[in-house]
């Protein structure tokens, strides 16, 4: 029975990439198609556009993480924690998003010392900033901001939004890979269990990576805040 | 070199019309004016044969035939593409195989999938800028002048960048491979001070391990796999290590561990085989070899020695016939590989041996003989241990001592190699008069040596390099004495001053030692001499 259960999940992670293949090259035509757009169709058609994407992404978002917990499960995904110039990542991660935040009218600025480097896998490390991303896109009103700062020797990554908040529920203290799985209530929690495992797998000198939910930061409204040693 | 995205000339490689479409649209967006498209890997090889490319985005997973890296290492090996060539590797997911594997040669960058045009962007600009910063250090190791790449790299590293990885991954390769391994252990230190990395401890190990700290090495690439279990070059490493200190079997299960994590790599697979047939786990060996000889298939780095290893357990498992099939596909295969042909031919003595059939053996040997006669330089030593054997199989007493005595003189100094023929003796019930024999040799090259060395301290250097000029005849793959050879030229032409032909002659020499001897501790110092005297003043 086991050896069935298994395979079953082999068999579910090939589709799922055969399935990401198909959905990379359908993202990338539709961008394409937007640039094409522009200027030519009027505003509710684009932003009806932007809004496929962004559904297309989350898709592929989604994707990436349960191909990715797979992997990291059967010890089989390739960590590679090296030092990273943060605000390199940080730019990537908005560049990625970049369509969809444009025809949403939302403006995402990156605050980062040009010198700030630090160490940590890059792609699961962008997978959950886009994940916050993501999830801020839904909260703010029209502005999004991520900066990174060491502080006491660690490194915080901020996602903040200029939206009412998060619901009190929703509220987290600080979050390692121990706790946490499906907080989100209307979603899986793929997303906030995804991002706690992979930040809880960043550890050094004794100490791991964290995950916070609060209100307030430089807008007054929802903040991500990752933590890495 | 390419200084702007604009004026690249661009290639992408993808099995996918969609998906090259796409991104030749991104590359138009982007302004750039001249880029060709290939659908696989034999489109792809013809067009970098005949052109020369600023960048290449090529998918990794290119269905059946060569992946994006085979083609990426041929393209290399062929000289299609130089250090300039900026290779961008575009994947829909991070594979163990893809990341973890034991390449040599590696892209310039990793794309995850979904591109977008400013990622993409981004990304190549940085990767320009990048490669505009490392030109100088690859220029410098290009002519071979470590000590300028060396110095370079420092210059760079007091500045933190975006490359200083990179940066100090260059430098600390650089000092391991001019044998400064003081140096060397001092950086990875430094560098672990401040952070726990994988890559720099197993560096640390492998310093430890080519300074024969074997037991050290062992420890230091063991902490590695156990924080980070992923880090599969530890694991490559461990297994060396642990064969070096004579541990087979666990060499073999590290291997095999590794194996399972990632199970597509030949390089790697290769070794596993290698390890299980020296460890007697002849059937592991047999499957071992045939998966190595299939994943290799479509590579330009596969190699005779996956088929000679296949036909020498096939041997030892008392399957003889299948052995010479295998040996005849080999012969096929690398038809203008003398090495091939000298180690089918060697294996193919000891098969027909095994079938009984001496008549065919003993041709088989002439034969072999031959083939080591006309290429007296790097031949593989399990190569000559095999031969040995079945000349002595047959009999044929004296031409195995004469072959084991050219190993000893070529190798005096190389412990794991005198102990191999230690060995072959004690296999043909020789022990005794194989280590009177080893004896012998080793005193041989130890006074020939002496003698030059006090001709080179009396001045007579012209003596001294005819001299051991002549001995070399008789050993040319002894480092020690070419190292001694090349310290008498440098001499010579310190009093005479400077001559063409004798920097070419010693330069000569040092490409050789860098092949025998890779750790060699002169080699850099003479290299620096040599450099300085061909320069024009």
């Amino acid at each position: 029975m086991e050896q069935e259960d298994i395979n079953f999940s082999d068999f579910i992670a090939s589709s799922i990439h055969d399935m990401k293949n198909s959905l990379n090259i359908q993202i990338g035509f539709l961008e394409e198609l937007m640039a094409e757009c522009r200027g030519k169709v009027d505003g509710a058609m684009l932003s009806q556009l932007g809004h496929t994407i962004y559904e297309a992404s989350r898709m592929n978002v989604n994707l990436i993480q349960i191909l990715s917990l797979y992997k990291l499960g059967k010890s089989i995904y390739p960590i590679d924690i090296a030092e990273q110039s943060v605000k390199e990542v940080l730019e990537e991660v908005v560049l990625q998003n970049q369509s969809i935040m444009e025809y949403k009218g939302i403006t995402v600025s990156v605050v980062c010392d040009e010198d700030c480097y630090w160490y940590f896998d890059r792609d699961l490390i962008m997978g959950i900033l886009v994940n916050a991303l993501n999830n801020a896109y839904n909260y703010t009103t029209d502005k999004i901001r991520i900066t990174a700062r060491i502080n006491n020797s660690l490194l915080e990554m901020r996602v903040e939004d200029n939206g009412k908040g998060y619901p009190e529920n929703l509220l987290l203290e600080s979050v390692t890979e121990k706790k946490g799985i499906s907080f989100f209530t209307g979603s899986t929690g793929l997303g906030f269990y995804f991002s706690s495992q992979v930040a809880g797998m960043h550890r050094n000198a004794g100490k791991q990576g964290s995950l916070l939910l609060e209100n307030g930061g430089m807008y007054g409204g929802g903040c991500f805040v990752l933590t890495l040693p | 070199m390419t200084t702007s995205l604009k004026q690249s000339k661009t290639l992408v490689i993808d099995d996918f019309q969609s998906m090259r479409s796409m991104l030749k649209g991104f590359l138009k967006d982007m302004g750039v004016t001249e880029t060709d498209s290939a659908a696989n890997a034999r489109e792809a090889l013809a067009l970098l044969a005949a052109n020369r490319y600023d960048i290449v985005i090529c998918d990794y997973n290119l269905g059946q035939g060569k992946n994006g890296q085979q083609i990426l290492e041929e393209a290399r090996y062929r000289n299609y593409i130089g250090y300039s060539t900026i290779w961008v590797m575009v994947t829909a997911e991070k594979t163990m195989d893809m990341f973890m594997g034991a390449a040599e040669t590696k892209p310039d960058d990793y794309l995850l999938k979904p591109i977008t045009e400013g990622m993409l962007e981004s990304r190549l600009n940085k990767l320009i800028e990048k490669k505009q910063l490392l030109e100088p250090i690859e220029i410098a190791v290009k002519s071979k002048d470590y000590t300028r790449a060396i110095a370079l790299c420092d210059g760079q590293l007091k500045q933190h960048s975006p490359s200083t990885q990179e940066l100090q991954r260059i430098k600390s390769d650089l000092l391991i491979a001019v044998g400064d391994f003081p140096a060397a252990e001092a950086f990875f230190k430094n560098i672990l001070a401040t952070r726990n990395i994988p890559w720099a401890k197993t560096g640390l190990g492998k310093v430890y391990f080519l300074n024969k700290d074997f037991s050290r090495a062992k420890e230091i690439f063991q902490g590695v796999l156990d924080e980070s279990k992923m880090y599969l070059e530890a694991a490559d490493w461990l297994s060396k290590t642990l064969d070096a200190l004579g541990d087979l079997e666990q060499a073999q299960s590290v291997l095999a561990k590794a194996m399972e994590l990632s199970p597509n790599v030949a390089a790697r697979q290769q070794n596993l085989a290698d390890v299980a047939y020296k460890n007697g786990a002849l059937d592991l060996a047999h499957s071992s070899y045939e998966k190595a000889i299939k994943l290799g298939e479509h590579s330009v780095h596969k190699n005779s020695n996956t088929y000679a290893g296949l036909a020498r357990v096939l041997t030892a498992k008392d399957d003889p016939k299948e052995a010479l099939i295998v040996l005849e596909r080999s012969r096929v295969e690398f038809k203008d590989d003398p090495e091939a042909a000298l180690q089918t031919a060697v294996i193919e003595g000891l098969a027909y041996q095994k079938m009984g059939q001496p008549e065919k053996a003993s041709a088989a040997l002439a034969m072999a003989e031959d083939l080591m006669r006309s290429q007296p330089v790097n031949i593989n030593p399990a190569t000559t241990v095999d031969m040995a054997n079945a000349l002595f199989e047959l009999g044929q007493k004296d031409k195995a001592c004469g072959l084991l005595e050219h190993m000893v003189k070529n190798n005096h100094e190389n412990a794991g190699i005198i102990k191999m023929v230690a060995a072959t003796f004690e296999n043909a019930g020789m022990g005794e008069e194989g280590s009177e024999l080893i004896k012998k040799s080793s005193e041989e090259v130890i006074n020939i040596n002496n003698r030059g060395v006090i001709l080179a301290k009396e001045g007579k250097y012209e003596e001294g390099i005819k001299f051991i000029r002549q001995a070399l005849g008789n050993m040319p793959n002894n480092d020690l004495m070419i190292m001694n050879l090349c310290g008498m030229i440098i001499g010579l032409m310190s009093e005479n001053g400077k001559d063409n032909q004798l920097i070419l002659e010693a330069k000569e020499l040092l490409d050789r030692v860098r092949v025998i001897n890779p750790a060699n501790q002169k080699y850099n110092a003479y290299m620096n001499i040599l450099n300085q005297l061909s320069s024009p003043a």
